[in-house]
C-alpha cells in the first residue's frame, strides 16, 4: 500500500489528532496571511494619517550664516515683514504655484525678530512677536500668545538673574516696558528669552519693517513625496525668492519611528504565533507516535525501514500544512477583506485583496514548517524498539 | 537454516542486570516445527525478536539461510526480514484502520511483492475469511483477527514463520485452527517456530525447546 494510501487512512481514524494539528496551523497561517495582507494597508494608512500631523518649516532671509542659524537657531539677517503679509494673504495658506496644483499648506504662521543683546550684564535674546496668522481654511486655534505692545515677556533665567518680577517696569534700548509675565523654568532657551511684541522690538532695534523669521506650523505636502522639504523649498522660492526654508525633521522622524513601530510589532507577534503553531504541531505529533508506538512496532517486524516509517510522519505533516495552508489562506484573506476595512478607513478597499503571491508562498512554506516542526516526533518514531513496544501488552 | 551460537541478552534496568538470554545454542534445520515452552519470562519472546533480527543480542551470533543477521546493516536487516520471516504475536497487532485484505499485504510493499487480489483472496478463503476482506480488526472475532494475522505473516511466502503465544488470547476451537493452520504451512515445507506455554502444541512439533531463566532447560 502507497505511504499516501496509509497517511490518509491513518488520518480518517484519527480524526481529533489531525482536525486539532490543522487547526493550529490554519489558525497560525489564518493570522500571518491577514496580517500581511493588512500591513500594506497598515503602512499607507499610518502614512497617510500621520501625514495630515503636518511638519514645521522655518523661512529665513538668505543671506543668513546657516551654520550659526543651525547652531544657534538664531537669524543674523533680516527680511522685510511683509513676507509674512505675502504669505498670509494668500487664499488657501501656502497654496503657491497654481490653484488646481496645490502643493503645501499650513495651520499657523508665526513671525519674530530676534536678536541677542546684551541687557543689564547678560547676554540674551530679544524677540519680538507679530500677531499670529492662521490658515483661512483652519479650524485650529492659535498656538502661540500674543503680546500686547509695551508688555514684555522674561524667561526663568533672565527674571531670577535680575530679580524681575510681574509689574516691574524695565527699560531696554530707552524704550520701557512692562514685566507683564515671569515664565516658568522650560530648561530651553527660551530661558534666556525677552519676548515683546513685534513693533516694541523692532523700535528696540532700530529694525522697522524687518522680521528675522517666518515659523509655519502644521504644514501639510499634498504632493506624492518622500521628501516634502524639496517640495517646500521650490514653492516658497518661487513665491519668496530672498528666502530659505528649513524644515524640521522631528515630525518627519517621529512619523517614521511610528511606521517602524507597527513594523516592530508585526516582527514580533508574527515569530510568536509562528513558534506556538510549531509547539502545537509538535507536541499534537508526539502524541500521535505515542498513540502509533504499536503500529510502528508491527510495521518494523513486517520490514518497514526507518526511511519508510519516516515519511509516514513527514507525509502527514506536509498533508496538514498543504491543507492547513490552503484553508489558512482563505480564512486569513477573509478576516483582512472583512475586518480591514473597520481598522483601516482610508487604504483598505484598496489594499486589501487576495494575494495569489502570499497563497504560493503559503503552499510552500506551511509544509515545510508543518515537517520540521513534525520532525522530532518522526525521529522518536523511528528509534522505537519493535522488540519492546510489539511486548507490551 | 537457523543458527544461534553461545547468544546472550543482558538488559541493564534501574534494578540491575536483567540475563533474558543466556549461553543459547542451537541449530534448527529448514522445514522443521519447533515449539519454544517456558513459564513467562523465560525468554521465549526475546529468543524469537532475536531470530526475527528485531532485537541484538548482547553477544553471540545468529544465521538464518547463511546470514548473519546482525552483520547487516539496519536496512537490510528490514528487508530480509520482510522478505523471509513472518511474525505472529498473541495481541494480533493489526493496524486498526486498515480492513482485513489491506492488513494481510501491508507488507508486500517492503518486499516487493505486488497486491494479486487474487492470490490475497485465495489466501484469506483458506483461512476462512472470504466473508470478512472488507472488515476492519474492529469488528471481528479473536479468532478472526488471529487468522488475519497468520495470512498477513503469510502473505509474503516468508521461510520462517515466528509465532508468539498465537493462542494465548484464543479459545481452545480458534486455539486448534490455528496451530492446524501453522502446521499447514509447515506441511507445505516452511519452518515454524512457536512459543507457547500450552504443552498440547508439543505433538504437532518436531522439537520441543523448554527454556527457564533465559537458558534452554531441555530439547526434546
Amino acid at each position: 500500500m502507497i505511504t499516501l494510501g496509509l497517511i490518509l487512512k491513518e488520518i480518517r481514524h484519527r480524526k481529533v489528532n489531525f482536525l486539532l494539528s490543522l487547526l493550529a496551523v490554519v489558525t497560525a497561517v489564518a493570522l500571518l496571511i491577514s496580517f500581511f495582507a493588512a500591513s500594506k494597508a497598515s503602512e499607507r494608512e499610518t502614512a497617510r494619517l500621520m501625514l495630515s500631523m503636518g511638519f514645521n518649516v522655518h523661512i529665513v532671509s538668505k543671506d543668513i550664516n546657516t551654520n550659526d542659524f543651525l547652531l544657534t537657531g538664531l537669524a543674523d539677517r533680516t527680511m522685510p515683514e511683509e513676507y509674512l503679509e505675502k504669505l498670509a494673504r494668500l487664499p488657501k495658506g501656502l497654496s503657491v504655484g497654481q490653484a488646481s496644483q496645490q502643493a503645501i499648506s499650513y495651520n499657523h504662521l508665526l513671525a519674530s525678530l530676534q536678536k541677542k543683546i546684551s541687557w543689564r550684564g547678560l547676554e540674551v535674546i530679544l524677540t519680538g512677536l507679530a500677531s499670529e496668522v492662521c490658515s483661512p481654511d483652519s479650524k485650529k486655534s492659535p498656538i502661540s500668545y500674543q503680546i500686547e505692545p509695551g508688555n514684555l515677556y522674561v524667561g526663568y533665567r533672565v527674571a531670577q538673574t535680575l530679580g524681575l518680577k510681574d509689574g516691574d517696569t524695565v527699560e531696554i534700548e530707552g524704550k520701557t516696558l512692562k514685566v507683564a509675565k515671569c515664565l516658568a523654568e522650560s530648561g530651553s532657551a527660551d530661558d534666556i528669552r525677552i519676548q515683546c511684541n513685534l513693533r516694541d522690538a523692532q523700535d528696540i532695534l532700530k529694525l522697522h519693517g524687518q522680521i528675522s523669521e517666518i515659523l509655519a506650523v502644521d504644514c501639510l505636502c499634498f504632493a506624492p513625496t518622500d521628501n516634502p522639504a524639496d517640495v517646500l523649498r521650490k514653492e516658497i522660492g518661487s513665491l519668496l525668492p530672498q528666502t530659505q526654508v528649513f524644515h524640521t525633521r522631528s515630525i518627519a522622524s517621529a512619523r517614521t519611528q511610528t511606521r517602524q513601530m507597527v513594523g516592530n510589532l508585526f516582527a514580533v507577534i508574527m515569530p510568536l504565533v509562528v513558534i506556538a503553531c510549531g509547539v502545537s504541531v509538535g507536541v499534537l505529533a508526539i502524541t500521535n507516535v505515542r498513540d502509533r508506538q504499536q503500529e510502528i512496532g508491527i510495521m518494523r517486524a513486517l520490514g518497514y525501514g526507518s526511511g519508510q516509517i519516516t515519511s509516514l510522519f513527514l507525509g502527514k505533516a506536509v498533508v496538514i500544512g498543504l491543507l492547513g495552508a490552503a484553508v489558512g489562506f482563505l480564512v486569513g484573506t477573509a478576516l483582512a477583506m472583512k475586518f480591514g476595512p473597520d481598522i483601516f478607513k482610508i487604504t483598505a478597499k484598496a489594499m486589501i485583496k487576495p494575494e495569489l503571491s502570499l497563497l504560493a508562498m503559503s503552499l510552500i512554506f506551511t509544509p515545510l514548517f508543518v515537517a520540521v516542526s513534525s520532525f522530532i516526533p518522526a525521529m522518536i518514531a523511528v528509534t522505537y524498539d519493535p522488540a519492546v513496544t510489539l511486548r507490551e501488552e | 537454516m537457523v543458527v544461534l551460537e553461545d547468544v546472550e541478552k543482558t538488559y541493564h534496568t534501574h534494578g540491575g542486570i536483567i540475563k533474558a538470554l543466556r549461553d543459547i545454542s542451537l541449530h534448527i534445520e529448514k522445514g522443521q516445527f519447533i515449539v519454544l515452552c517456558g513459564p513467562s519470562g523465560s525468554g521465549k519472546t526475546t529468543l524469537l525478536m532475536t531470530i526475527a533480527a528485531m532485537l541484538r543480542p548482547s553477544k553471540g551470533r545468529v544465521c538464518v539461510n547463511q546470514n548473519d543477521l546482525y552483520k547487516m546493516s539496519i536496512a537490510d536487516r528490514a528487508r530480509f526480514r520482510a522478505g523471509n520471516i513472518g511474525f505472529i504475536f498473541q495481541m494480533f497487532h493489526l493496524i486498526p484502520y486498515l480492513n482485513v485484505i489491506e492488513n494481510v499485504t501491508l507488507a508486500g510493499g517492503v518486499a516487493g511483492r505486488s497486491r494479486n487480489t487474487v492470490q490475497v483472496r485465495d489466501l484469506l478463503r483458506q483461512l476462512g475469511l472470504e466473508g470478512r476482506v472488507f472488515h476492519k480488526p474492529t469488528q471481528l472475532s479473536a479468532g478472526e483477527k488471529q487468522r488475519v494475522a497468520i495470512a498477513r505473516a503469510m502473505f509474503n511466502r516468508p521461510k520462517i514463520i515466528l509465532a508468539d503465544e498465537p493462542t494465548g488470547n484464543l479459545d481452545p476451537e480458534n486455539a486448534a485452527s490455528v496451530i492446524e493452520h501453522l502446521s499447514e504451512f509447515h506441511r507445505g515445507g516452511g519452518t515454524v517456530i512457536l512459543a507457547t506455554h500450552q504443552l498440547q502444541a508439543e505433538k504437532f512439533a518436531d522439537r520441543a525447546i523448554y527454556l527457564r531463566d533465559g537458558s534452554i532447560e531441555r530439547h526434546d
